[in-house]
């Protein structure tokens, strides 16, 4: 019996394929190639966007051309989502993420984190002022909208038992919040208090009401393969750079995001050192 | 049981084939959640496009040019246009510019929720198919027969509905059938306004666990068996509608 | 029987088409639809206009600002629905005429993969491909990549060939018995019957459920949205959270339903005539 289910899912898993990366030496092959194919947000005001003609721009986006130039090498961009980005990494569709990752024990086992993070976020929902919410607890048993793939959704959900709308992107969750479809949109804190310091009028009556919760690093995300391998270690490299030079500061005034204090920790760490 | 999880754990470690919703409690949960979540709205579904096509196809022979007219435009709307957009259209639009309600905690919200959405973009998309096919399928019953009724005494609702409706009924159910085997089908798209269906389980596995190949194996076995369910039993409920000694 | 037969319905043919084949509307019928929802348009622009708060810039404005960039996406959906239609036919030609080969286990293998892709929802199938395909394949020495768009296209295509195939297999099983058995007593040979006597007789009857199979291909075209691609519905969702208008939800929405209906209508129309012209009587 045992041996018959192994047979039907072996052969199951034969028809749908097994496809591994070679272990090539990245850094070679994108060279040859020309092109570097890093994985971005397209959803994510102002870290990654698209401006209104069709061209994707962003804090991350900076982040990703400096890396083309670094190799020398032109930069081809393709938009991903939470729910398959490490896929499409480990794929080889793509070289690099760069699109808020968040650095997790449980991402690790799967794809590499390059250290130091870039970035630094927490858990916090965007609201209407009018929904007058005070703690975590108040979202227990409402719509709350949320995007697939988020590693804050299972520990929020568990925790304080929100009515979970999960979407397949960014979006469909902001569409739907601001079409009232739900009470709150469960995000990264970051993002949120950037959207809200923007001064822009359609956020005007929404606010980040609750207090931020379960710390979370960001990392660009390379193929376990290449994490000690020359690409790994040249993306380390570049991110200690980006520290120390205080480029991070800079894009992060650059596109109006709120000055984040792990940004300013870690450009006086690495200066000193 | 026990049997069957430890055989899939050991095929998860021994050989990277990880089929978590066989073992893990939590991921199992979800996914029959999500398995009876796809079946109650189809089967919601269903019923409602049926209703649909049958008031659309009884207006169609109205006598008022008005109906009839609103009924082509709806019909021809809803199948030349993507459902998915269909979806989007109602969720989000047509929900935006309904009056809100208030709800227990006193806040306002949408008269109607996603999954509600869902039910009624699928019911009309649906339902606009099978208005064509009853239509059809009463053009096809002859003008005598329902002479023949109306000089028994029937009225013209009588008629239709013991005369007519039951004819034409046999003679749509392979085209009703085909229609509703995608309905079922369409029941996916769901997944786009966060309706916690079979496809919106396996992602949500899938994007914790990592174990995209197994979990989509699983889906579509799973789909192909539900269809086969359905298919199976029109097919039953067409040969036990048959009239004796009258077959296609 | 006969004094029943002529009370009771016609039986009309099963065609092997996708969404069964419900006739549509007579050409007066249609002319009228097309006014109404003209009508419907104008309302949506009048409505769009009137609409217009004083302090921010009218919806129509906002809808005219967006509309150059959600037509172009809507154009790579109809270049990918092109492409999607051309492959799935190629593959599913070749299955159809595998399902009806006289060797058994061709014929077997040839119904199961048709099945088992006309009963899988296309946006599984989708998922399917965008996950499961490798991102470049290796032909001898040779690494050809295998972009996001190719891979969706292989994704639509897969439901395609399944359908194709189920038309063509109807198409020659529509022809009747009695062809192949006249061809046959005049000493054809089963290669001649099909492809001389057979075929150009099926392919006519194969045509509108081919029309009919691409309009509603163009339509699935929008489930790349869901998979991360690019496309007229992505395009249209990103317009709406840059300018975060409620009221620009309907309009917009409208607009590409819009879009969708002045492509498919028509073929749908087209396909009818085709329908009634093809018609064998009797």
């Amino acid at each position: 019996m045992k041996f018959g289910i192994r047979l039907v899912l072996g052969a199951l898993i034969a028809v749908v394929g097994t496809f591994g990366a070679a272990a090539q030496d990245t850094i070679a092959k994108i060279k040859q190639r020309g092109t570097i194919v890093v994985g971005v947000k397209n959803d994510y005001k102002p870290w990654g966007f698209l401006d209104p003609s069709g061209k994707i721009v962003g804090m991350e986006i900076e982040l990703a051309e400096d890396v083309a130039k670094k190799l020398g090498v032109k930069l081809e961009m393709i938009p991903v989502i939470a729910a398959n980005r490490m896929e499409f990494l480990n794929q080889g569709r793509i070289d690099l993420v760069i699109a808020t990752m968040g650095d997790t024990a449980e991402r690790r086992k799967v794809v590499g984190m390059v250290e130091p993070n870039y970035y630094a976020g927490a858990t916090n929902v965007l609201a209407p002022k009018s929904a007058n919410l005070k703690k975590w607890e108040d979202l227990k048993g409402r719509k709350v909208c949320a995007v697939q793939g988020a590693y804050y959704n299972r520990r929020v959900g568990q925790l304080y038992q929100p009515d979970l709308v999960v979407f397949p992107a960014v979006p469909d969750a902001l569409n739907a919040l601001q079409g009232g479809n739900c009470i709150a949109f469960l995000f990264d804190d970051t993002l949120i208090g950037s959207t809200l310091a923007g001064g822009d009028p359609k956020w005007a009556n929404y606010e980040m009401p609750l207090a931020s919760e379960d710390p979370q690093l960001w990392a660009i995300g390379v193929r376990l393969t290449d994490l000690d391998a020359p690409f790994g270690k040249l993306m380390k490299e570049m991110s200690v750079d980006w520290h120390k030079s205080g480029r991070l500061l800079a894009l992060e005034k650059k596109w109006g995001i709120k000055t984040s204090p792990y940004l300013e920790e870690a450009n006086k760490k690495h200066r000193g050192s | 049981m026990d049997g069957t999880a430890d055989f899939f754990r050991w095929l998860a470690e021994a050989h990277r084939i990880d089929v978590s919703i066989a073992y893990d409690p939590l991921d199992r949960k979800r996914f029959l959640i999500g398995l009876w979540t796809t079946i109650w709205l189809s089967g919601v579904c269903i019923g409602s496009s049926i209703l649909v096509g049958l008031i659309g196809a009884w207006l169609h022979g109205a006598r008022s040019a008005a109906a009839r007219g609103a009924v082509q435009v709806f019909v021809q709307f809803f199948r030349n246009t993507p459902p998915l957009v269909q979806l989007a259209f109602f969720y989000f639009a047509v929900s935006a510019a309904l009056p809100p309600v208030t709800d227990r905690f006193g806040a306002s919200v949408p008269l109607i929720d996603n999954v509600g959405w869902a039910i009624v973009s699928f019911s009309l998309f649906a339902g606009a198919f099978n208005v064509e096919i009853f239509r059809s399928g009463i053009e096809a019953v002859p003008r005598a027969t329902v002479e023949a009724a109306e000089s028994l005494g029937y009225t013209r609702l009588a008629a239709y509905r013991h005369v007519v409706l039951p004819l034409a009924f046999r003679v749509c159910l392979p085209a009703l059938g085909n229609n509703l085997v995608n309905l079922v089908k369409t029941t996916t798209l769901a997944y786009a306004i966060g309706v916690p269906e079979l496809l919106y389980a396996a992602s949500q596995v899938w994007s914790e666990v990592f174990n995209v190949r197994e979990m989509m194996v699983v889906l579509l076995l799973t789909y192909v068996a539900l269809v086969a369910v359905l298919v199976h039993g029109l097919r039953r409920w067409e040969r036990a509608m048959r009239i004796p000694g009258y077959s296609a | 029987m006969s004094a029943l037969a002529v009370l009771l319905p016609r039986q009309p043919a099963a065609v092997g088409s996708e969404w069964g084949a419900a006739r549509m509307p007579s050409a007066l019928r249609s002319r009228k639809t097309i006014a109404a929802l003209a009508i419907l348009g104008a309302v949506w622009t009048a409505a769009a206009w009137a609409a217009a708060p004083v302090d921010r810039p009218s919806v129509l404005a906002l809808a005219v600002k967006w509309a150059p960039l959600i037509f172009g996406g809507f154009l790579f959906n109809l270049l990918v629905s092109v492409a999607a239609m051309a492959l799935g036919t190629a593959a599913g030609v070749l299955l159809g005429l595998a399902q009806i080969s006289l060797l058994r286990p061709v014929q077997a293998a040839s119904w199961a993969v048709t099945q088992f892709f006309r009963n899988a929802p296309w946006l599984v199938l989708l998922f399917f491909a965008m996950f499961l395909l490798p991102f470049e394949w290796r032909i001898g020495g040779v690494t050809v990549p295998f972009p996001a768009w190719l891979k969706a296209m292989l994704g639509l295509a897969l439901p395609v060939l399944a359908n194709v195939s189920e038309i063509v297999r109807g198409g020659v099983l529509s022809i009747p018995l009695g062809q192949w058995e006249s061809a046959e007593s005049l000493a054809f040979s089963r290669r001649q019957i099909l492809w001389r006597i057979i075929l150009p007789q099926a392919v006519k009857r194969m045509i509108p459920p081919w029309m009919n199979l691409y309009a509603i291909l163009t339509m699935a075209t929008t489930l790349i949205s869901v998979v991360g691609i690019q496309d007229a519905m992505t395009l249209t969702r990103g317009a709406l959270v840059a300018e975060a208008r409620t009221d620009l939800y309907l309009p917009l929405y409208f607009m590409l339903l819009l879009m969708f209906f002045a492509y498919c209508y028509p073929i749908a129309r087209y396909t009818q005539v085709l329908e009634r012209r093809f018609a064998v009587r009797g």
